[in-house]
């Protein structure tokens, strides 16, 4: 099936990598954990560039936020104590969502967000973290926002470049602050119908001060509920509020009806997702939105 | 290319094409308790350890490989003697076409690697990324729990021939 491949590179730094990229050109495949470049089987790919040797397997965690090399596999974001105290863990969990442990070997973070598949699990939580991702070629480096990466389902900004590292700037402090991850998928492992990741924090008077609510599998990128977002503003969590706040998400979202959902369960499960998930925020800040569907 | 490799703690060195499918290398190698399964990664047939961990060998290139360590089912016995997570699913009727079972024996050996002392939803969990087409993850997930016994007892007690007559003496007890 990959009869077509001629070379296998290994190269053994980023400069190398680099290099190696600019050489082989559109002809040429990044490849990391390799399980979304197996199954797509692009038959124009000539040449392939391992970058799982070039020391871009890291997480560091410091007060300023937290950098993530772009080969650093699920199974590592899962159990790293960085990631699993960063946003109530939210991270860690979207990475135990992807997949069967076997692929969750393999998979590496930069490769879900380069793949831009619009489901993949780190993408909604990566987008409500506000994270950046670092592109370089042998020329120039530069940051983009994971907001402005996406253009369209499998397409991003790369222009030939290496997706080296995600930064995840510092979260706001000060307490009275919540984050949850919900997933909808057919089975444990499948991937996701609709995805939601969000956060939030409280005044001292329980009013919402920011929240942050970014959806996956419901349009042609990762997008973030901007409008349902605002709506919650200044506003005390409560079940009106939320109902107002679902409404708000199944507007923003746009979602294709195929073999595992129609695009109306999509909408409707958005915001049914999108209220669990707030609801969860606003209880680990100390605001619960009491009982409620 | 060449390719270096540890495979069931053998040294070997293949000549493969570039584009080579770590599965298709091994079976043509003779490993053929690597099974071909659904090759799009969901059914964990093709499952095999890489430096210890779990990974579906359909999804990978072999030349990834070079210069680590592959356990494969033809691995797990020692000496002829069969590993205890192999004895549990006889013992428990835990293979039934056989299909899935080497997959199956090798996540829970990762998990048992880890985790010695499991609890159901965590062999579950192990588990999952492998499909059983004919009966079901009862006893496979019994095997394996009662397979962590057997284990932590040999490391318990190194004479381990009293334990695990103990062992089979619970088992057939607790058979219907």
């Amino acid at each position: 099936m990959f009869d077509h491949i001629e070379c296998f590179y290994r190269p053994q730094s980023v400069r190398e990598a680099l290099l190696l990229l600019r050489k082989v050109g559109k002809r040429g495949r990044i490849l990391a954990g390799a399980t979304d470049i197996v199954l797509q089987a692009d038959r124009s790919t000539r040449f392939l560039v391992d970058i799982t040797h070039v020391g871009l397997n890291y997480i560091r965690g410091n007060n300023r936020g937290c950098v993530l090399g772009a080969t650093t596999t699920m199974a590592e974001l899962e159990h790293s104590p960085v990631i699993l105290a960063l946003a109530g863990g939210i991270l860690a969990k979207a990475a135990a969502a992807c997949g069967s442990i076997q692929n969750r070997n393999m998979a590496t973070v930069g490769g879900n967000l380069a793949n831009a598949s619009p489901a993949a699990d780190t993408a909604a939580v990566l987008l409500a973290l506000d994270a950046q991702v670092v592109a370089a070629s042998s020329r120039r480096k530069r940051k983009i926002t994971l907001a402005d990466f996406y253009s369209g389902p499998h397409r991003t900004g790369l222009n030939g470049e290496l997706l080296e590292e995600i930064v995840i700037p510092a979260l706001p402090g000060g307490g009275r602050s919540g984050w949850a991850f919900q997933k909808l998928g057919r089975t444990e492992t499948d991937i996701s119908l609709v995805n939601v990741a969000a956060g939030l924090q409280a005044d001292a008077k329980g009013r919402i001060k920011w929240a942050r609510i970014a959806l996956g599998a419901v349009g042609p990128t990762p997008l973030r509920a901007r409008h349902a977002e605002t709506l919650l503003l200044g506003n005390t969590i409560n079940e009106d509020l939320l109902m107002r706040a679902g409404v708000a998400v199944m507007q923003e979202v746009n979602p294709i009806s195929d073999g595992r959902a129609s695009a109306e369960y999509r909408r409707e499960m958005s915001a049914v997702l999108a209220r669990r998930a707030l609801r969860e925020c606003a209880t680990q800040a100390g605001v619960p939105a009491g009982s409620g569907a | 290319m060449r390719l270096l490799l540890k495979i069931n703690g053998e040294t070997k060195q293949w000549i493969i094409a570039p584009g080579d499918l770590l599965l298709d290398v091994l079976r043509r190698e003779g490993y053929f308790g690597v099974k071909r399964g659904c090759e799009t990664g969901e059914c964990g047939a093709c499952t095999v350890l890489v430096n210890g961990k779990p990974i579906n060998s359909c999804l990978m290139f072999a030349a990834q490989t070079e210069g680590c360590e592959i356990l494969t089912i033809e691995g797990v016995e020692q000496g002829g003697k069969l590993d205890s997570l192999q004895e549990a699913f006889l013992e428990y009727g835990a293979v039934q076409c056989g299909y899935c079972t080497p997959g199956m024996i090798l996540s829970a050996k990762a998990l048992l690697a880890e985790h010695p002392d499991p609890t159901e939803a965590e062999v579950r969990e192990a588990l999952a990324g492998n499909f059983c087409r004919c009966t079901g993850y009862l006893k496979p997930v019994e095997a394996v729990l009662a397979a962590a016994r057997v284990y932590r007892t040999q490391k318990a007690k190194p004479q381990e021939g009293r334990t695990n007559q103990k062992e089979k003496r619970k088992r057939q007890k607790s058979k219907p």
